[in-house]
């Protein structure tokens, strides 16, 4: 295992080269390149906004704030495992021909994910600075710790589907479907709040916090919504979680790759 | 790593790939149709070791699909061998593709340091090739604008100097030398021969044996899966084409055979349509009284069975068989042999070679004997002729019959000339 990471860690220069050239091609040098990465969950904002906040009213004050704040993370989470795992495919002709440690490529696509989420954090807090809302710096300097224990839940997620789908194309789109549904099993658009006084059965909640995007969103809404300084301890769960699927993705990944080349 | 000097070691490995009838990959393929998934075990390498001692050059020859390329992406460590083992001692690069990762709209420049950072080169590495790769190219002018600018040869000339510039203890090639014009395909050759005077160990594919002979120290043919001579390149090479020239040979052979076949089932729905169309060509082709007239034309190699293709020197044999209808008085046999460009390489008849005068009055047949056939490889015609001792054409016969010759030899010309080198150097 040790090994492994010293070869991934001598090819930084790939992975540093991967992510600039993604997001060269997304932001192409003109600020307009980089607002179009919005329009997805700009359009989810202005439809949730509408239906959450105008004809269901869920009760959360400035809620355009309240789902931007989640909805930026959870999109990271999104296109990590989604373009994780079509990382390999896409580049099915290099991998035919060329030598390089594979997990490169799933870690450039969630580094570039990430790299994308900072640029938009730049937006959040200018936007929940001109909203009159404001920023609690005791609580955002939290921010980074949630950040990384995202970025190692979705890089073992993405190291597993990537070594999946090169043998099961099916599973992009399958993919596709559970994250989507995911999004909605997770308190993204409404608060935890409103599921525990659902008077759902308990099985049901403990389902919730089984979720390990939950306390991860949750975090993210203390620190930027409700400007308190959260608790961290709720997020060993998910650090958990996403070790021991680094580790099994590592594993899994390891012992996939040997038939990639052939599986084209 | 049995024995520290060696570079790569290559130990009894075996690799078979699975070809599938129809594979499918989807979810719904694999549940449906699950027995289009039948596949066959095909054995591209049986039980071949071999090893390649530091600073050693070698070239891997074989016919297309013999498993060189397999062996090279194993050596590369893209596909894995199903049983043996392969070490490898030292930095591995290997030119299997140029160009991976160029991104069209980033300039050479920028594409440099993608294209080195998949060869696994940091980012201070590069930096320091940078001028020198730059300078290889050719490209300074143009190195800061987009590739998407470059024309194919430019493309391919910054592909190869990032490849050919990146340090390695073992380099792996794989067909990519025949790139860019002659000059720069020099250049590149010159770089290749420093970096194995630097001690680089280097395994090259290739089918252009000459480049090889250059270049490497030992060659191994790769035959059906296993290892079929290794040594000298000169030598592994002069057997390798022999073979290649046999199988030539026994596959023409199989094709005419099969031919014979095909036209006998055939024969006697079509026996009167043929013979009219033949008429008809022959019409255009063969003039004369018609007093005699071939009847069968025949080429024999020295074992006096039909054939069409021949090594340069073999003996080859002209049989024709003629029918007489008209008794010919003073009557002249000639033969004339063309290459297809319609280059007339020989002729010759009866009355030239000084023989006697002589009448043909019943059917029979001449035949030529030329006991070495001296004529470069390439494709020819003979012309066949009886005529009047005037030069008037009893039975004139063009193109009458095709053949071929192959030699494992590269000289040029028309034909060969009996010759010997003596030095004084």
């Amino acid at each position: 295992m040790i090994n492994q990471i010293k070869a991934i860690y001598e090819y930084r220069e790939m992975i540093f080269s991967l992510v600039k050239k993604d997001l060269r091609g997304r932001y192409k040098g003109s600020i307009l390149g980089f607002l179009w990465t919005f329009i997805n969950p700009l359009l989810q904002l202005v439809v949730f906004t509408l239906v959450f906040s105008v004809i269901m009213r869920a009760g959360y004050e400035q809620y355009y704030l309240f789902l931007f704040v989640a909805l930026v993370p959870w999109m990271f989470f999104a296109t990590s495992v989604q373009d994780g795992s079509t990382s390999i495919l896409r580049e099915k002709d290099m991998v035919k021909k060329i030598f390089f440690p594979r997990e490169v490529l799933p870690i450039a696509t969630v580094t570039s994910g990430f790299v994308n989420m900072l640029l938009t954090f730049i937006v959040i807090f200018i936007v929940l600075i001109f909203s009159g809302r404001g920023i609690n710096l005791m609580a955002v300097i939290c921010l980074p710790v949630v950040m990384i224990v995202e970025y190692i839940l979705c890089l073992g997620i993405a190291l597993i589907v990537a070594a999946l789908t090169v043998y099961l194309r099916d599973l992009q789109y399958i993919l596709g479907i559970l994250v989507m549904a995911l999004q909605y099993l997770t308190p993204v658009m409404y608060g935890i709040d409103i599921v525990e006084n659902s008077g759902a059965p308990s099985y049901c909640i403990q389902l919730f916090y089984l979720n390990p995007m939950t306390p991860v969103i949750e975090i993210y809404r203390d620190i930027l919504y409700y400007k308190q300084v959260p608790q961290l301890n709720t997020l060993l769960i998910a650090l958990g979680m996403g070790i021991v699927f680094v580790m099994i993705g590592e594993l899994l990944f390891r012992k996939l790759q040997k038939g990639f080349a052939e599986n084209f | 790593m049995e024995d520290n000097n060696n570079a790569i070691e290559v130990s009894h490995v075996t690799k078979t790939f699975k070809v599938y009838y129809d594979k499918g990959t989807e979810l719904k393929e694999k549940i449906l149709f699950w027995k289009r998934n039948k596949f066959e075990n095909r054995v591209v390498l049986n039980d071949i070791s071999f090893s390649v001692k530091k600073g050693e050059a070698i070239g891997l020859v074989g016919r297309n699909g013999c498993g060189k390329s397999t062996t090279l992406k194993m050596l590369t460590r893209i596909i894995y061998p199903n049983s043996g083992s392969i070490n490898m001692n030292g930095r591995v690069s290997s030119l299997i593709e140029l160009g991976a990762g160029f991104h069209p709209d980033m300039s050479g420049r920028e594409n440099i340091y993608t294209n080195a950072s998949i060869f696994g080169l940091t980012k201070k590495e590069i930096d320091a090739r940078l001028d020198d790769i730059i300078t290889f190219s050719e490209l300074e002018e143009f190195i800061d604008n987009p590739v998407r600018t470059y024309s194919s040869g430019m493309y391919m000339r910054l592909a190869f100097s990032v490849a050919i510039n990146v340090d390695a203890d073992i380099l792996l090639i794989d067909e990519i030398l025949a790139v860019g014009d002659a000059n720069f395909q020099a250049k590149c050759f010159n770089k290749l021969r420093e970096i194995k005077n630097n001690g680089t160990t280097i395994v090259i594919v290739s089918h252009s044996l000459g480049q090889i002979e250059q270049i490497c120290d030992r060659s191994i043919w790769i035959k059906n899966g296993q290892i079929a001579m290794e040594g000298k390149p000169k030598d592994v090479h002069l057997e390798y084409l022999n073979f290649m020239n046999q199988e030539r040979i026994d596959q023409q052979e199989k094709e005419r055979l099969k031919q014979q076949q095909n036209e006998m089932k055939a024969r006697e729905d079509e026996e009167k349509r043929k013979k009219e169309e033949a008429e008809r060509e022959k019409r255009n082709r063969r003039y004369g009284t018609g007093d005699a007239k071939f009847t069968d034309i025949k080429i024999l190699d020295k074992d006096g069975q039909e054939q069409t293709t021949f090594r340069t020197g073999e003996k080859m044999i002209l049989d024709l068989s003629y029918h007489v209808e008209k008794p010919v008085k003073d009557a002249v046999f000639g033969y004339g042999i063309f290459r297809s460009d319609s280059l007339w390489v020989y002729g010759t008849n009866t009355r030239i070679d000084r023989f006697d005068i002589f009448d043909i009055e019943k059917d029979g047949k001449y035949v030529v004997e030329m006991p070495n056939l001296s004529l470069i490889p390439g494709q020819y015609w003979i012309d066949v002729t009886i005529e009047f001792g005037d030069g008037n054409p009893v039975d004139y016969y063009k193109k009458a019959l095709n053949f071929e010759v192959v030699s494992n030899t590269q000289d040029v010309g028309v034909a060969r000339l009996d010759h010997d080198w003596k030095l004084e150097i």
